[in-house]
């Protein structure tokens, strides 16, 4: 044990009120969204963003901010809140914290769902394909647990194995939907990658409904997961459900990249990043390491989004590609810190 | 002693197997109110799967276990978590979870959607810390703590319960001498101090002796023989249980017997 204490001898102060940290939050949420409203390959003041979305004139200033700026400065906080809280209970869920939506092969799973619902079943609505995200999540955490059970025991490693085998899997399905269905490649290719640009304001309002179900669902278990965090034994003396906490654990966890996969797409390894900057700036507690996670999750999607403008302006980048190169460096940090 | 004193929990004739192996075989046990109580017996006898199943993490073949005159396959799993707290065997939790973050864990069987942490609940975990000695480092993580210490950590976790019975599986095993005696005076003083029912299983025969109340030897799945540790501390007996030769002396200081074993027989 003694190898692994190194760096976290020192006090934490847990008895600080947590206000001012959700606060600041919430404050660089705000600046973050206006940051996504006035930034990128025209530069807007906020007095043209104030108009544009407060007496739409039909210019074309207008016509940019609100038709496009505006349904992504809205996607992208909650696509990234919806994954910051995912990630949260599949960390807790696996007990492992290099698991996230991603590395479980959900957000792959649900892409999955979404371009077989639309090719194989012809579901156009956005609900119909809301809903086969949600189930191709849920489906996809189906199968990884129960293989990773299968194969002796859901060892942190395994799991996440079994996952990104998963993901593999379900990518290369889609990429055979895409090259069968040129037809649709445009449509289709969003699926395989992340992206906050060029959405309908719908789909915010699509999402939004399944996002806060599924956040009130994960807000009724926190104290479940806390019990969670320690080990089976434990939690089950304590009187924790596990079964049924785990299955609604499940179900929240797909409900909420569900939602965001049907938003954004797969954007990768948000999920994996944000819980570990919001447990350190709240602490263990699920009901705070929720709540901060979504603000974090937000803010994080909301500036990678912002960024995705300028790293090779004038051209935009995928976010996908941006939190892909964040969240790739932090699992290397993490494994080394693990393995040291 | 089971006349005078009254039972807070029966195990009635208790079989339980994992597969075909049988692990416990009609196995009953009367466990004395407000008494310490520790199991022992060879490695593989059952007695910590025996602790388990009185905290109902393992379902019985048949049999049953009471507890103050009720069944506790009819109390659902919260109401049973604030009546029975057990401290399972290498207990574990993230590196980074605060003490005080452990304890509270301890306070969820108390806890109900309507009825959210309150003042009570702060009580509870302030009385853990301070009648475990960990409240000067409840900020502090618990990767960062000594075995003692930790160990300390756990047992408040299971105080912050508010539970009668205390159940503890291997408390002193990985602890080094000093804080063995520790943990185990510690357990002692709640138990005459608070008057919490305790169930033990220790491993080292001397200390069993020093410190329970009942002495229970589990053999094959079944109770060999339980009593005063005056009573079962013979040479025959614990051959015959732990298939050893020993001599038992009293211990000059704590009058209680000691066991020192020759070779195995």
């Amino acid at each position: 044990m003694t190898s692994m204490v190194e760096g976290m001898s020192g006090p934490v102060q847990a008895d600080r009120s947590r206000w001012p940290v959700y606060a600041a939050l919430a404050l660089g949420l705000g600046v973050a969204m206006l940051a996504s409203l006035t930034l990128g390959y025209k530069l807007y003041g906020l007095d043209e963003v104030w108009a544009a979305l407060l007496a739409h004139d039909g210019s074309e200033t207008a016509t940019v901010i609100a038709g496009l700026r505006l349904p992504r400065a809205l996607i992208a906080p909650l696509a990234g809140a919806a994954l910051g809280m995912a990630g949260v209970m599949v960390q807790t869920l696996s007990r492992n914290r290099i698991a996230s939506p991603d590395t479980l092969g959900l957000n792959a799973g649900a892409s999955m769902a979404v371009v077989l619902a639309m090719v194989v079943f012809g579901v156009e609505s956005l609900a119909g394909l809301s809903l086969a995200a949600a189930l191709g999540a849920l489906m996809t955490s189906i199968i990884v647990f129960g293989v990773a059970a299968g194969a002796g025991g859901l060892s942190p490693l395994k799991i996440v194995l079994v996952g990104v085998t998963f993901a593999g899997l379900a990518h290369a399905v889609v990429e055979i939907v895409l090259t069968s269905n040129e037809a649709q490649l445009q449509q289709l290719l969003f699926w395989l990658s992340g992206a906050f640009v060029d959405r309908p304001i719908s789909l915010f309002f699509n999402g939004l409904p399944v996002v806060l179900v599924g956040a009130a669902l994960a807000f009724t278990l926190t104290s479940a997961l806390d019990a969670l965090q320690a080990d089976d034994s434990t939690a089950a003396s304590l009187g924790v459900p596990l079964v049924a906490v785990r299955g609604l654990t499940f179900i929240a966890v797909s409900l909420l990249t569900g939602a965001a996969v049907s938003m954004a797409g797969p954007v990768a390894f948000v999920g994996l990043v944000v819980p570990h900057a919001a447990r350190g700036l709240v602490g263990l507690r699920h009901r705070h390491q929720l709540a901060a996670a979504a603000l974090v999750g937000a803010i994080y999607t909301t500036l990678a989004d912002v960024a995705a403008r300028f790293v090779i302006y004038p051209v935009e980048a995928p976010v996908g590609a941006v939190t892909a190169v964040v969240g790739a460096g932090t699992l290397v940090l993490l494994l080394m810190r693990r393995l040291a | 002693m089971d006349d005078q004193v009254a039972n807070r929990i029966e195990v009635k004739a208790l079989s339980l197997s994992y597969g075909p192996e049988m692990v416990l075989d009609a196995l009953s046990l009367p466990i004395p109110s407000g008494q310490i109580t520790v199991l022992a017996g060879p490695n593989g006898c059952g007695k910590s799967t025996l602790l388990r199943a009185i905290r109902r993490l393992h379902a019985p073949q048949s049999g049953q276990v009471l507890l103050d005159a009720e069944d506790i396959s009819r109390l659902n799993g919260k109401a049973l978590g604030r009546r029975i707290g057990l401290l399972a065997q290498s207990p574990s939790a993230p590196q980074d979870m605060t003490v005080e973050e452990l304890v509270r864990l301890g306070r969820y069987p108390h806890q109900a959607m309507m009825q959210p942490w309150g003042a009570k609940d702060d009580a509870a975990v302030a009385a853990a810390m301070t009648g475990t000695g960990v409240e000067e480092m409840r900020h502090r993580r618990i990767g960062s703590l000594s075995g003692g210490q930790l160990q300390r950590a756990w047992i408040a976790m299971v105080l912050a319960q508010e539970t009668d019975v205390i159940c503890l599986d291997e408390p002193v095993n990985h602890l080094d001498m000093a804080h063995q005696l520790d943990c185990l005076e510690l357990v002692t003083r709640l138990n005459k101090e608070q008057g919490r029912t305790v169930v033990l299983v220790l491993h080292d025969l001397n200390l069993a002796a020093r410190y329970a109340d009942q002495l229970v030897f589990v053999a094959n799945g079944t109770v060999r023989e339980r009593g005063t540790p005056e009573t079962m501390m013979r040479s025959d007996l614990i051959e015959e249980v732990f298939n050893v030769t020993a001599e038992i002396i009293i211990d000059p200081v704590h009058k209680r017997p000691i066991c020192i074993p020759h070779r195995r027989s």
